[in-house]
């Protein structure tokens, strides 16, 4: 491994055209699935390759495991393979691929059909305390609040079609894309949601509010 | 069939008796009321015996007796939740709506009823713990919530969000651990009850956490101000949640309210432990604040100063009552020292003098209960306790608007005289720099590393701390530095954004930017 050239930091800038707030989602899973259009012996697999799992009463498909990318896929009797843990999509389709290449290697006559990313899950931290209360009352219509079962907020957005989980940290969750400009379009959507509700919000508003008195 | 007597062919049954006579001998033949039954469209009839039945057994269906069993297990519910006869069977109806009318027998059942009648209750405002529920029926609340979700999801419901302070309210009125406190007394306790949890919506305490345990804790507190024996264990029993959250949340409670005290002249000298004494003045202090009306920040200065002037000689002039004991009187000098007005808000322009003639009052007050106190030792023993420091009420004024239940915009308007961000927020920032402080350490490091001046240089700095005497304890050389530094070193050699690292998503990092295939295929 070689000293980078350009010295200790490097990277590019973030593009404020493509994200006005400053801040990119990190994606943190990728779920993709293909179909290896074969019958599977999920036995035969299970016995003869090293980096699987199968335990039939637990749960009807093999579980493998590849350390480049590092990713999980579960590969059903049917053929059908769900691949997990990929941080990118070309990450997820180079692991499903391999996996594909293992069953090939075992004796079954696999293909590489209707490989589909699934769900995409991203994560940022907006780096100001929400006042979760406020944006659940003003955003009743997409919000889920209840502290009692679950510490975040739950916001479905309508469009894109995505599921946000904001804490109070600050800390946001997104989940639910199948491609990654949905994620950033979702934060910059909810993002000047989000700062009318960060902390002391309503102290500011009643503050001008006197003074324009 | 032929008559025993005469042998005669003309029976007829008798309509009355229903016994076979012989209408020409008149003779009433054998008994023989066997009817045969063949079948047919009713099928056959009779009495229908089984095992483990007694007595003439039921004549239930399956249905029947399902729905009957699916009622009691209803109404069992009912009564353990205590709902009145009118929630009961808008329940019951809601029930019967989503099941059809079939109800259910298996497990989910009782989860459904208990997830009717928390939504029943949470429809009309009234608030009623899901854990409270989940204890009754037997479930986790996770799973309850789910039935929640779905039963919410399907009748298209919208619910209101939960109260916490209608839940201190039924807290105090439904907890045994309150039963003997007179009516009176348990008003007080929820104006302060309320006031507290108020504060601590406002103070970030209860955004994103479970109420119930909140509720405890402030319950337990207000409890021990106005001498009301009640134990966190035995009040988290009745809540029905855990004993380590509701201390937790009253340990919290105790250190923000240390915060606000740190505006009275003794303030540096307040702690959790001797908090419960200073309560009193505490709140007194934040009613006074959340009283005040904001516009009227300038102009009412002196006011102020008069208000908290006046605060102090009460506190004073309860000799008895201030708990100096819990704290020493040592240091007394940092009362007077010239930067004694940095420690307060800049609102509060309190004189230096004013404040030095107020103490001075004190101490000289304070040395007098001393000497009482010496000879009082049984009474000392007492005073140690606490808990008969607040015989006198009148530092409770209840006149704040934050002792009423407020919409939350108006809590957030109120000031109390402190701000406080969220401890998760808090711990995210103190994160942050640690790992900005690694970064740099880690970046300092590679330099040193490719400058060949440096080879035998030490490095210092926060992050790698290593032993001069190499040669003597070689084996108890101490470096500073562990995985997260290692990694961060190779992140940055992978030319990682320190911003990107600052984040701390190091696996992501790694699997983008090291692990990937071309650097793989270099190796």
């Amino acid at each position: 491994m070689g000293i980078p050239e350009q010295g200790i930091e490097g990277g590019q800038p973030v593009d404020l055209s493509k994200h006005p707030s400053g801040i990119v989602p990190t994606l943190q899973n990728i779920v993709s699935t293909v179909n290896l259009d074969c019958k599977l012996d999920l036995k035969a697999i299970a016995l003869q390759a090293r980096n699987a799992e199968y335990n039939p009463k637990r749960f009807a498909a093999v579980i493998m495991r590849i350390r480049e990318p590092k990713t999980t896929a579960l590969i059903f009797a049917s053929g059908k393979m769900v691949c997990t843990g990929a941080k990118s999509e070309q990450q997820s389709k180079l692991a499903a691929r391999k996996y594909a290449r293992i069953i090939q290697k075992l004796g079954f006559p696999a293909r590489f059909k209707d490989f589909k990313i699934q769900n995409i899950v991203g994560s940022c931290d907006v780096k100001f305390p929400i006042r979760l209360e406020g944006l659940a009352y003003s955003h009743g219509a997409f919000s889920s609040y209840e502290p009692e079962l679950f510490p975040g907020l739950i916001y479905r957005m309508k469009q894109p079609k995505i599921v946000l989980l904001i804490f109070v940290s600050g800390k946001i969750v997104l989940t639910g894309a199948k491609v990654r400009d949905e994620t950033y379009t979702a934060f910059e959507n909810i993002y000047p949601v989000l700062t009318e509700f960060r902390k002391n919000q309503q102290w500011y508003g009643f503050f001008f509010f006197s003074i324009s008195l | 069939m032929s008559c025993k007597s005469c042998y005669g062919r003309s029976l007829v049954m008798d309509d009355v008796t229903g016994d076979t006579v012989c209408s020409s001998c008149g003779v009433v033949q054998d008994f023989d009321n066997f009817q045969a039954h063949f079948g047919g469209i009713s099928g056959p009839t009779g009495t229908y015996v089984r095992l483990g039945t007694a007595g003439t057994g039921n004549v239930y269906g399956y249905k029947e007796t399902k729905i009957y069993e699916a009622q009691k297990v209803i109404e069992d519910t009912m009564f353990k939740l205590g709902l009145s006869g009118s929630r009961s069977n808008e329940v019951k109806a809601m029930i019967d709506k989503i099941t059809e009318g079939e109800y259910g027998q298996g497990s989910w059942f009782p989860v459904l009823t208990g997830a009717c009648a928390y939504v029943v209750m949470r429809k009309d405002n009234n608030t009623l713990p899901i854990s409270e529920v989940a204890n009754f029926v037997g479930c986790d609340i996770h799973e309850l919530g789910r039935m929640v979700s779905r039963v919410v999801e399907f009748l298209e419901l919208k619910l209101p969000e939960f109260d916490i302070v209608d839940s201190l309210e039924r807290a105090i009125k439904t907890c045994p651990s309150f039963s003997g406190v007179s009516a009176d007394l348990s008003r007080r306790m929820l104006k302060q009850g309320v006031f507290l949890v108020q504060c601590l919506i406002k103070w970030f305490v209860t955004t994103g956490r479970r109420p119930i345990p909140v509720v405890a804790a402030v319950l337990v507190f207000v409890a021990t101000l106005n001498q009301v024996d009640v134990k966190i264990n035995e009040l988290a029993k009745e809540l029905h949640v855990a004993v380590a959250t509701c201390k937790k949340r009253y340990k919290e409670l105790l250190v923000r309210l240390v915060e606000v005290a740190r505006v009275l002249p003794w303030g540096e000298d307040v702690t959790t432990k001797n908090i419960i004494n200073n309560a009193p003045y505490v709140i007194q202090y934040m009613e006074m604040k959340s009283m005040e009306k904001r516009g009227e920040n300038n102009k009412h200065n002196q006011d102020r100063e008069f208000c908290l002037d006046d605060l102090i000689d009460q506190c004073l002039s309860k000799d008895l009552g201030y708990g100096y004991g819990s704290y020493g009187l040592v240091n007394d000098s940092q009362y007077f020292e010239p930067n004694l007005s940095n420690e307060f808000p800049d609102e509060l322009q309190l004189s230096q003098e004013c404040l030095a003639m107020v103490y001075a009052k004190f101490l000289d007050e304070a040395s007098l209960v001393k000497s009482i106190s010496h000879v009082e030792e049984g009474n000392c023993r007492k005073r140690a306790t606490g808990h008969d420091l607040f015989d006198w009420s009148d530092w409770w004024n209840g006149k704040s608007k934050l002792s009423k239940k407020l919409m939350l915009k108006q809590i957030l308007e109120q000031d109390v005289g402190l701000n406080y961000l969220p401890p998760s927020f808090e711990w995210g920032c103190k994160v942050y720099e640690i790992r900005k402080k690694k970064i740099e350490a880690a970046k300092s490091r590679i330099q040193t590393t490719m400058s060949s001046s440096s080879e035998n240089s030490l490095v210092r700095n926060d992050c790698f701390v290593e032993d001069v005497n190499m040669s003597e304890r070689k084996r108890k050389r101490q470096f500073d530095i562990d995985w997260e530094d290692f990694i961060i070193e190779t992140l940055l050699l992978h030319q990682v954004k320190e911003e990107e690292i600052g984040k701390g998503h190091y696996n992501t990092l790694l699997d983008l930017y090291v692990f990937c295939d071309e650097n793989v295929a270099r190796v």
